[in-house]
């Protein structure tokens, strides 16, 4: 009976997971030199049914957390610490406009389970009027 | 009327039904970012119409089966998945007025019992 509760928790911890990644590219959006020495990689969620597509009323899981493998931006900025010998330093590739927009859609897909999930726990208590 | 006739239990089942399609629905909601997700939905109400139709049992009600069914129809997206978010959102409201309307005529046949068994109204 509290399936509908469960599922839509998979989905709210699924999207701030989602909303963490993002915030972490945004803030890595000029990160240079990582724990590697190598500029910061993006990074994104990948998402999947939980027990797999042919399982039924899972909820959702995160299968990985991939980098994302486009190639890194090049700025001309020869004062930098970083910058090559022509003078370009290898920037993360991490587009603002685009991690924004991924933070709208994480967003409103958690306000979306959070509606569900109220939806569900007004119809449970409703049950418990039956007999009053 | 006795305690529990065929429409109490069909009011029943029409409960558990709306229930699981909640779950269902909310399933549907939790995976509208997964690539490649297909939607699913319970179609309760042609089952149960169709066994109260045909003037089925209490007891056969009792054991009718609510089959989830995967859903292909409507389009689908870039990345695979036939979700769409505004569709399900309105699902969802419609099953929750519904699950809420059934539990009303529940309480209402609860309290006419109640009125006959005490005689008082």
């Amino acid at each position: 009976m509290f399936e509908a509760l469960r599922i839509s928790a998979t989905g709210m911890g699924a999207e701030r997971l989602r909303m963490d990644v993002i915030a972490d590219n945004l803030a890595n959006a000029n990160t240079t030199r990582g724990p590697d020495g190598q500029p910061y990689q993006r990074k994104e969620v990948v998402l999947r049914p939980a027990g797999g597509f042919e399982a039924v009323l899972n909820g959702v899981e995160v299968a990985a957390i991939a980098p994302d493998p486009s190639p890194p931006r090049r700025v001309y900025d020869p004062g930098h610490p970083d910058a090559d010998a022509q003078g370009y330093v290898t920037l993360p590739n991490v587009n603002p406009v685009t991690e924004m927009v991924d933070l709208i859609s994480a967003s409103r897909s958690y306000e979306a389970d959070v509606t569900a999930m109220n939806a569900a726990k007004q119809m449970f208590t409703r049950t418990l009027d039956i007999l009053r | 009327m006795p305690l529990f006739d065929v429409t109490s239990v069909a009011l029943e089942r029409a409960l558990a039904g709306a229930a699981q399609r909640q779950a269902i629905l909310a399933n549907n909601i939790a995976n509208a970012n997964t690539p490649g997700f297909r939607r699913s939905d319970l179609d309760f109400h042609t089952a149960l119409a169709e066994a109260l139709e045909r003037g089925a049992s209490a007891a056969e009600l009792r054991n009718l089966p609510l089959q989830p069914q995967m859903d292909e129809s409507g389009a689908v997206r870039v990345d695979g998945s036939n979700v769409n978010v505004e569709r399900e959102m309105a699902s969802l409201a419609e099953n929750s007025l519904e699950y809420q309307s059934i539990v009303a005529v529940m309480r209402a046949r609860v309290h006419m019992l109640e009125q006959a068994i005490t005689g008082r109204v």
